[in-house]
């Protein structure tokens, strides 16, 4: 068989590829060799957000009494919560699915085998096509603690197929993943305590933006261990070492949630000679071209960003390429979020990251709590907003933000940094009062 | 396959070239390296050369027509091959010729009508078999090439709406009238004179402040302006080569008895000599003897000097200086040495006066130190010779016993002005300063041809 563009991966990359090269009027195959949507629909983005949202709404009934909603005999039903997740899920699937069959878009079921000259090999049958995408993910990276495959010891996809809580939960790895998972837990009563080999965690955040984070998460009992190194897992402990020397933690569950990595592997992508960089991700241009004419690679697989929304813009990035539009990819308006209570959400250049390149900054400053709307609503969290501009043009370099729900308002800032806006024009802009927003405006105040 | 010969382009700010003469006529047989025309702008001539091998199938100017540069100027390939799709748009031979109408009131209708006629013409023969394969540029019509050279544009970077993809004159217009989008910062950079590319790097091609380029920018380049001494060495450079008529030639001295007479010096408690004092001191002698080349030729009148004022070139942070050793015939060895080092230096740290950088009657320039091993001076005008040392050489020689033994030579390449020397004069001239370098370096000539 022979299509114009083979979409290697159905996940947040694979199936808007498929759908806008379709809509281009491209021929189009799709492979899966799993469940349509990807890690983030069925192992990551979507899943831990329905459980964020459950333990979010446990928590507020418990919490209610400051704005005066008394609930007595609150209780947290963790396999109906589950049963919500998983029709959340099979809704989104079914989306795809029928995307997809709008689309025309040919799905396969099966593992794909990429061979020489723009073929494939799926299911003992081989497929040609002038363009192929490979996005085929990443799978959680295990480091090598002793203990690591005991029964008790999951990760981030291990920990959303169970239906129970645990008692005690230990996280290994303060990332972003690791962070959710905690603040999932604690939010419904279970005791976490997150161990991170580094100084703070988060380290690829603001480092304020990572302090004021632990902070907030400490408040709802998350425990963190930092400069915590694990040494082994035994059946119900966790040994980690630290400056206090080696200490024991009790766990009936222990999440390894130490990073990720490309899926890159079976896939015959040694023996045609694609370009691996060092990080194990397969090697692209800011279009999504590999060394391999015809052959393009968007999302996790590249080792590049680890989003979902990044992943879904390199794919359209590789399509527009495909299609005759030139595009490419623009990591410095990226946005970032850790879905946590309070959020984090990040766009653009920290002051460290604009000071490296050479460029002279000045920083604002203000906290959360200064916004009407933010206290009316989260009255016991703190937070803040953060620009970064350049010193002379007052040009929008970056904003970081915690708190409340954050993430809802992030794009608004990717717009300013996409289209590269100064402090006069977005002093024009008009932010809706009351609206927790209205700190994107007001941090400007704070510029120094 | 049929190829067209384009216009060459002479230059950035050369537009379009005469067609003085055509060298072939259709139908002649051509190899790749044939002259095919003569060419010319305002400041040279020059031969167009084919680019490829064939018959000639269409020549698409006549003589004295001007032809922008990089249009197609005539193509080259097999009898019966079609040549319509490199038909320039403004083309003059072969082109219908509208603009004799008697309607003098169309005058736009050569374009129009040549423009549109690509479209029919081109599309017969290419859908038929020949349909060019996806990623072969269907080319650029001249009259598209022409005006988005004007306005700073690649037109090879568009998206062309022509036969087969092929960029015409309305595919650059709308580039230039839809010039990309640009952001906040960018605006303020335009205000700056700042001009944005033709697709930026942002949103949908959106020009971002860091896409903004001053104008004249090239992609991939550093660009600056011409200034300072580069733009005087520039200047006298061209100038040199526009105004005489320079001809180099080449001599070798042997070096044993300079070395000899630098180690003498220096065991006999003398100051040091370099080897290009040496020179300098002999070509200051010669000079004397061959007063012809201590000259400058003014056009109508030469100058004469009387006393040798000796350019000597250094290569400076800020580039190529010429400090002068005024009365250098009335210095000693050790005084000229002392001299020269004092102006390189001067040279070096930037505080030569500007005095010391005029007033020479002939040049000495050494690239030997640098690994030349011999090159072509460029004279120092309107002086009228330059004496150029190149880098030491191994080279046999037959003793006086008639063995063959190794020495260590030094090339000499002189550089005159034919206009106001013959080569006879000049190579006499170098014989003598061979002569003394080889027998008597360091040493007075005695002026025995008065």
């Amino acid at each position: 068989m022979k299509y114009d563009f083979a979409v290697i991966g159905a996940g947040p990359a694979g199936y808007i590829a498929a759908k806008k090269a379709a809509s281009a009027g491209k021929k189009v195959l799709l492979v899966e060799k799993s469940k349509l949507g990807g890690v983030c629909l069925n192992e990551g983005c979507v899943p831990s957000k329905t459980l964020l949202q459950a333990a979010k709404t446990y928590h507020h009934a418990k919490h209610g009494s400051i704005f005066g909603v008394e609930v007595d005999g609150v209780t947290f039903d963790y396999p109906k919560a589950h049963e919500h997740k998983n029709n959340v899920m099979n809704k989104m699937r079914d989306g795809i699915a029928g995307l997809m069959k709008k689309y025309k878009v040919d799905v396969l079921e099966g593992e794909a085998k990429l061979l020489p000259n723009s073929k494939v090999e799926i299911n003992e049958e081989t497929y040609e096509a002038t363009d192929i995408l490979l996005c085929t993910g990443s799978s959680p990276a295990i480091p090598p603690i002793p203990g690591v495959d005991l029964d008790h010891v999951v990760d981030s996809t291990g920990i959303l197929e169970r239906e129970s809580l645990p008692n005690h939960l230990v996280v290994v790895g303060g990332g972003v993943i690791g962070c959710e998972f905690a603040c999932m837990h604690a939010s419904v009563g279970v005791p976490v305590t997150v161990l991170e080999a580094m100084p703070e965690i988060c380290p690829n955040l603001d480092a304020e933006v990572s302090a004021s984070l632990r902070e907030g998460l400490s408040k709802k009992g998350v425990t963190f261990k930092l400069g915590a190194k694990v040494e082994y897992i035994s059946s119900d402990k966790v040994t980690y070492l630290d400056d206090s020397g080696s200490n024991d933690l009790e766990a009936d569950l222990v999440l390894v949630a130490t990073g990720r990595r490309p899926n890159t592997k079976n896939l015959g992508l040694e023996e045609i000679g694609l370009d691996i960089d060092n990080r194990g991700g397969v090697r692209v241009d800011d279009r999504g071209a590999t060394n391999i004419p015809g052959l393009w690679a968007a999302g996790d697989v590249t080792g590049q960003a680890w989003l979902a929304h990044a992943a879904s813009r390199m794919a359209e990035v590789v399509v527009n390429n495909i299609t005759g539009r030139k595009d490419h990819m623009r990591y410095d308006s990226m946005p970032a979020v850790v879905y946590t209570s309070p959020e984090v959400a990040v766009v653009g250049l920290t002051k460290e990251e604009a000071e490296e390149r050479g460029i002279k900054v000045k920083v604002g400053r203000i906290p959360m709590t200064i916004n009407a709307r933010y206290i009316a609503e989260n009255p016991d969290e703190t937070g803040f907003c953060k620009v970064v501009l350049e010193a002379d043009s007052r040009k929008l370099l970056g904003v970081h933000m915690v708190g409340g729900a954050c993430s809802e308002m992030i794009f608004g800032a990717t717009a300013m940094l996409e289209t590269e806006l100064r402090e006069e024009e977005i002093e024009e802009i008009v932010f809706p009062h009351p609206t927790t927003s209205e700190i994107i405006k007001d941090v400007f105040m704070a510029v120094r | 396959m049929a190829t067209p010969v384009i216009m060459p382009r002479q230059g950035q700010s050369v537009e379009s070239c005469i067609l003085t003469e055509w060298k072939v006529k259709q139908g002649d047989s051509v190899s790749e390296g044939d002259v095919l025309a003569v060419i010319e702008t305002d400041k040279a001539s020059f031969d167009l050369e084919s680019t490829a091998s064939g018959k000639v199938l269409e020549l698409f100017w006549e003589a004295d027509d001007d032809v922008p540069v990089l249009a197609n100027v005539l193509v080259i390939g097999e009898d019966g091959e079609n040549v319509e799709e490199f038909r320039p748009a403004g083309g003059g031979a072969s082109v219908p010729d509208v603009s004799s109408s008697p309607d003098a009131t169309v005058t736009e209708a050569p374009s129009s009508v040549v423009e549109s006629s690509i479209p029919t013409t081109a599309s017969a023969p290419i859908s038929s078999n020949e349909v060019p394969l996806g990623g072969i540029s269907a080319g650029v019509s001249p009259r598209a090439r022409k005006l988005a050279f004007r306005h700073g544009m690649d037109p090879e970077t568009l998206e062309g709406s022509g036969p087969n993809g092929r960029v015409i004159e309305r595919d650059v217009e709308a580039v230039i009238s839809g010039r990309p989008r640009l952001s906040a910062s960018a605006v303020s950079k335009a205000r700056d004179g700042m001009e944005p590319p033709i697709r930026g790097k942002g949103l949908a091609g959106m020009a971002l402040a860091s896409d903004m380029r001053e104008p004249g920018a090239i992609e991939g380049a550093k660009v600056e302006q011409v200034k300072g001494i580069r733009k005087l060495v520039a200047e006298r450079m061209i100038q040199s080569l526009q105004t005489s008529a320079q001809l180099t030639l080449n001599a070798h001295f042997e070096l044993t008895k300079a070395q000899a007479y630098r180690k003498e010096r220096v065991d006999g408690g003398k100051s040091k000599v370099s080897i290009n004092d040496l020179i300098a001191y002999a070509q200051i002698q010669a000079l004397g003897a061959h007063a012809e080349l201590n000259a400058h030729f003014l056009g109508d009148r030469f100058a004469v000097f009387e006393k040798v004022h000796l350019g000597i070139a250094v290569d400076s942070p800020r580039g190529l200086m010429v400090p002068v050793v005024k009365d250098a015939s009335d210095l000693s060895l050790e005084a000229l040495s002392t001299e020269i080092k004092k102006l390189a230096i001067a040279c070096r740290e930037g505080t030569i006066q500007p005095d010391d950088l005029s007033g020479g009657s002939c040049t000495l320039t050494n690239l030997g130190m640098l690994g030349v091993s011999t090159f072509t001076p460029v004279l120092n005008v309107p002086e009228v010779a330059i004496l150029g040392v190149g880098g030491i050489e191994l080279k046999p020689k037959r003793t006086e016993s008639g063995d063959i033994e190794y020495a260590e030579f030094l090339p000499l390449s002189l550089t005159i002005d034919h206009q106001a020397v013959d080569g006879a004069p000049a190579a006499r001239f170098l014989q003598t300063l061979v002569t003394l370098l080889e027998e008597n370096p360091g040493q007075q000539l005695s002026i025995t041809n008065e």
